[in-house]
């Protein structure tokens, strides 16, 4: 069949109309395919922000549970040391007082004598222990002055430095900061803190002090349970000592808790930092490797007038 | 030699106690809380007392402000071992109270011989100097 001009120019066009309508359809299918993906893509984002989300909420969760659990056990052997430092000192009282009198009926250079002393003394080592426990349970309200922390840290460096080994190396990169906060207390922070790093060391090594300012909006105060967002001042105390294990760590604020040797310590020195730290508003952390050295580091509330 | 009351609740502080007194020639009456002393000052009358803070029945803070307003003129030393609260705290209430001067547990039992010597001469000043 032959068709007219006519008849051949409506063929063309009918086939480019359908032409048009298939091209249409094929577009419009590759833009629901798109718009579809893309959905999907966002889906995918916002149920993995969400697990994102779930994950960090956990975390601190456990964080706060941990601080929490490791707040009230601080406190509940705080009563406790309190509560037993009544009873010890009338233990110990009874043992001096009856060591002397009956090192008085002795000869003077006899034995029993001597001995007697001993157990005297023995006792003053307990009367010693009894007031730093008392020193850690007590909830007396120090005074709290504008302090200068670098010179405090230079106060506490002082008078440390003759007894620290001169195989050990101290280095301070001081800032100007300000904080509220009771001298002495702060004072015993840096001594404590210092001493510890000293004894990690055997004699030999580094101890780095750093001290930064931290803005209200610093990614570290994200990371720690209920600190309020303000100027803070961190200082860090870093050692190249031996450095602890986890069971350790866990532990190290613990009263009590001590890694020296007998008659070394008396595992008191870092929960009085503990309890001074948290008495100022302030939050101490610790960061330890076996064999790689040990980092507490401080945050306190800067102070501005 | 003073006639001294000595009110303890520890037996073995107040034995160890007793028996440092009397090796200095006092003369001592003992009692095991406040209710007991109360009862003992009503048939002697001691020129000092050394009593501890923390007690059963009676404390030593109730026994000092009782004492205080009954026997103006005896003679009062605190002693304490502490507690709830830093013993000074004690301490430092029980010499508002009326105490002539108090000790921290354990003591310097040559420090309390020689305030208690001090106070039987009427040198009351010269024991914070």
């Amino acid at each position: 069949m032959i068709l007219s001009n006519n008849g051949f120019v409506i063929l063309i066009a009918i086939i480019l109309l359908i032409m048009g309508a298939l091209v249409a359809a094929l577009i419009h299918v590759a833009q629901l395919a798109h718009r579809h993906a893309h959905s999907l893509k966002q889906t995918k984002e916002n149920l993995q922000n969400e697990i994102n989300d779930r994950i960090h909420a956990e975390e601190t969760k456990q964080k706060l549970e941990v601080a929490l659990l490791q707040g009230q056990k601080l406190q509940a052997m705080g009563t406790l040391a309190g509560g037993i430092a009544h009873d010890f000192n009338n233990i110990l009282y009874a043992i001096i007082g009856y060591a002397e009198m009956a090192r008085e009926d002795v000869e003077q250079d006899s034995l029993v004598h001597k001995n007697l002393g001993k157990v005297i003394d023995a006792g003053h080592r307990g009367q010693d222990l009894v007031s730093r426990i008392l020193a850690f349970s007590r909830r007396q309200h120090h005074q709290f002055d504008p302090i200068d922390l670098k010179n405090t840290t230079e106060a506490a460096l002082a008078l440390l430095r003759p007894t620290i080994p001169a195989g050990v190396i101290i280095q301070f990169k001081p800032v100007e900061i300000t904080i509220l906060g009771n001298q002495t207390q702060i004072h015993q922070v840096f001594v404590n803190l210092i001493n510890n790093a000293v004894d990690a060391m055997d004699g030999e090594g580094a101890i780095d002090i750093v001290m930064n300012h931290v803005a209200p909006k610093d990614p570290l105060l994200e990371q720690i349970p209920d600190i309020l967002p303000q100027n803070y001042c961190k200082i860090e105390v870093k050692d190249t000592g031996h450095g602890m294990d986890q069971p350790t760590i866990d532990r190290i604020f613990e009263p009590f808790f001590t890694t020296k040797e007998v008659g070394k310590g008396t595992g008191l020195g870092l929960s009085i930092v503990h309890t001074i730290i948290k008495e100022h508003q302030g939050e101490i952390t610790v960061k330890s490797q076996l064999g790689h050295g040990t980092t507490f580091m401080i945050l306190l509330p800067e102070y501005s007038v | 030699m003073a006639k001294i009351l000595l009110v303890e609740d520890d037996d073995l502080v107040r034995d160890m106690l007793t028996q440092v007194l009397q090796r200095a020639s006092h003369q001592v009456t003992c009692a095991a809380n406040g209710e007991e002393a109360t009862q003992c000052l009503r048939n002697e009358e001691p020129d000092i007392m050394v009593t501890d803070i923390i007690m059963p029945k009676k404390s030593g803070i109730t026994l000092i402000s009782e004492v205080k307003n009954q026997h103006p003129n005896l003679e009062i030393i605190a002693i304490s071992g502490g507690g709830r609260l830093d013993p000074t705290g004690y301490l430092d209430l029980s010499e508002t109270l009326g105490a002539a001067v108090s000790f921290e547990k354990p003591i310097d039992n040559t420090a309390l011989l020689m305030a208690i010597d001090l106070l039987l001469h009427g040198k009351k000043e010269k024991i914070k100097g």
